[in-house]
């Protein structure tokens, strides 16, 4: 017993060195009172090792501690991306100056997003209906501390709070759906799941009735991490009250943990492991629970509404909450699929959306920390009193609009490639008019910048060395990505091998 | 059902001793009330007031820390039933375990959560 807890403790790696992180983090701060370097430091530290163990891992799928956890090439591909987001953050926050204001305390806050990001990659992990609750948990218990963390402002407060309240009803309804499945199957791992439900469901209409409630309440649970729509209420105001950062990060690495345990959720629970007659890549649902009509309907409804009420905002990071839920809308089409041509489709996107929205909302915090405001109106002019840092904005915005040659368009047509591959060809029509309806607002930004000057001329704004690099170091692969995207296609293909799927 | 009959005779001695033993007071002893005596002991608490009050955001500082050492007897006692079986590799996870437990008890005490200010 004692080799297989080893064995498995050596794939554990990452998470193990991100909880000693967190520990020692958590001392040095008692520890070293004065210093504000040091906990960002470890944390930095420790998120890289953290990342490059997860790189070095065998490209195998393996299920640890009972199957609680699944380390396969999916969930690595899911934590890099988790880590790299979360490191990008603490850059971010380092020189962020709402949050350094008035001699605050930081030590806990790079603390809690490590604590975020290691509930985060045990959501990429999860293989269990019980490990799945425990992720969402941990990762949404440091969120809403770090939502509300600059609490003197009124905004935070009431941002951390609706946060919770929306967290614990879905938190509730998602166990509510885990214990009807629960008793259903008597079981809680993914993959006994879908092998004891065809038993079940021959029992008549009173067990698939109570199946897909059970599904139905799971999808809500899920759907609140990702922010789909209806359950999509608390992010535009915790997006806005949140510290930007936060705000990134929340809507990049969240979702990629809630799109990483939904797709295997979905996939490997609902999995019909008798029909072998489908091509590779490609894998069928049992009857009971349909989950591929809910997450066309999600789909639909998220970008569309997502997309029509960005169009309203004033506040560039409310508009970037509502583009952010749009893109979920997005992403959630590659899953409708059942290929693993979609769930490619899906990680591609990810990688391209993590560098446009960090990058997008990192121009937005820079702006903020010099003109204090994130108000559409007071970017008029800003096109000549930083021109850098607007033009990268345009190019940001325009990657999440979808136009080629950036990268965001690479990321749209695999979707859409995979979808009418399948033959879902309204869908693809739905999510192409929905790119149209985004780059009426994004470009709405754009014109305040370069076509609307203001009266008076102001001073050009100052940009720090290290801000500059920041930039273009998010700045290269959105551009780059456009252009030359084939190797991380490959790596996404090879990436979608998970646990229990064929 | 035979072997139910003792469990029978256990819950009527019980049932017949706990009333005997709450009323025989009434026959016995002597009996002069006043306000004080009549009301509950809470320890000099009001027993029976509004419950929609405020009160101080410390005590759910000491609520936590109740639930953290609850649940660390909740982890202990199971595994002290089974340690022998579980060695080496169960005393080494019970160390991690109360190691992390420590280290969060340090940082409450040292945030200060503990100073009843």
């Amino acid at each position: 017993m004692t080799d297989r807890l080893l064995h498995d403790l050596a794939l554990m790696v990452p998470e193990t060195v991100l909880t000693v992180t967190i520990i020692v983090a958590l001392v040095a701060d008692i520890i070293f009172r004065r210093s504000r370097a040091i906990v960002p430091a470890i944390v930095m530290i420790g998120l890289t090792v953290a990342g490059i163990i997860v790189l070095g891992q065998p490209h195998e799928s393996f299920a640890i501690f009972s199957g609680m956890l699944a380390v396969d090439p999916f969930a690595s591909f899911f934590k890099v991306l988790i880590l790299l987001s979360a490191i990008l953050v603490v850059v971010f926050s380092l020189g962020f100056n709402e949050l350094n204001a008035n001699g605050r305390k930081v030590g806990e806050y790079y603390v809690l997003i490590a604590a975020l990001t290691l509930g985060m990659m045990l959501m990429a992990g999860a293989n269990n209906m019980l490990m799945m609750y425990l992720a969402i948990e941990l990762s949404s218990i440091s969120s809403y501390a770090l939502s509300g963390y600059t609490r003197e402002a009124e905004d935070a407060s009431e941002a951390s709070l609706k946060y919770v309240i929306y967290g614990a009803l879905s938190s509730g309804l998602m166990l509510y759906g885990i214990s009807m499945i629960y008793g259903l199957t008597g079981h809680f791992t993914f993959s006994e799941i879908s092998s004891a439900l065809p038993p079940v469901l021959e029992q008549g209409s009173t067990a698939s009735l109570a199946l897909m409630f059970a599904g139905l309440l799971i999808v809500a649970g899920l759907g609140y991490k990702i922010s789909a729509v209806p359950f999509h209420f608390w992010a535009p105001d915790v997006y806005e009250g949140a510290p930007i950062t936060i705000t990134a990060f929340l809507s990049v690495a969240s979702k990629a943990g809630g799109f990483a345990l939904m797709i295997r959720f979905l996939s490997v629970s609902f999995l019909d492991s008798s029909v072998v007659t489908l091509g590779a890549g490609s894998w069928a649902v049992l009857p009971g629970f349909d989950w591929r009509s809910v997450v066309v309907a999600l789909s639909v409804l998220t970008m569309t509404v997502g997309n029509l009420v960005a169009i309203w905002q004033n506040n560039l990071k409310r508009l970037l909450a509502y583009s952010s839920i749009a893109h979920a809308g997005y992403m959630m089409m590659g899953l409708v699929v059942l290929t693993n041509e979609g769930i490619s489709a899906i990680m591609l996107y990810f990688v391209i959306y993590l560098f446009m929205n960090f990058g997008a909302f990192y121009i937005v915090m820079l702006i903020a920390n010099k003109i204090g405001s994130e108000d559409i109106e007071d970017y008029r002019g800003l096109g000549s009193r930083a021109p850098f840092l607007m033009v990268a904005l345009a190019i940001f915005l325009v990657s999440l609009t979808g136009l080629p040659p950036t990268a965001g368009f690479i990321g749209k047509l695999y979707l859409f490639v995979a979808l009418l591959n399948s033959g879902w060809v309204w869908l693809a029509v739905v999510g192409a008019l929905n790119s149209v309806i985004a780059l009426y607002y994004y470009i709405r930004v754009l014109r305040n910048v370069f076509l609307r000057g203001t009266e008076q001329a102001a001073a050009p704004l100052q940009l720090g060395r290290l801000e500059g690099v920041v930039v273009v170091l998010l700045l290269v692969p959105t551009v780059l990505l456009g252009l030359y995207f084939s190797p991380l296609a490959a790596l996404a293909q090879a990436s979608t091998k998970m646990l229990g799927m064929p | 059902m035979e072997q139910y009959i003792p469990i029978a005779i256990m819950i009527l001695i019980g049932v017949v001793a706990g009333v005997v033993f709450a009323n025989i007071n009434r026959f016995l002893g002597p009996h002069k009330p006043t306000e004080e005596k009549l009301s509950t002991y809470e320890s000099g608490m009001e027993p029976v007031r509004t419950a929609r009050e405020r009160f101080s955001v410390k005590f759910y500082l000491v609520a936590m820390l109740f639930i953290v050492f609850d649940i660390e007897i909740v982890f202990l006692y199971p595994w002290a039933v089974v340690f022998r079986q579980l060695a080496p590799a169960g005393i080494i996870g019970m160390i991690v375990f109360l190691v992390i437990l420590v280290i969060g008890l340090i940082y409450e005490w040292r945030k200060g959560g503990m100073d009843w200010r």
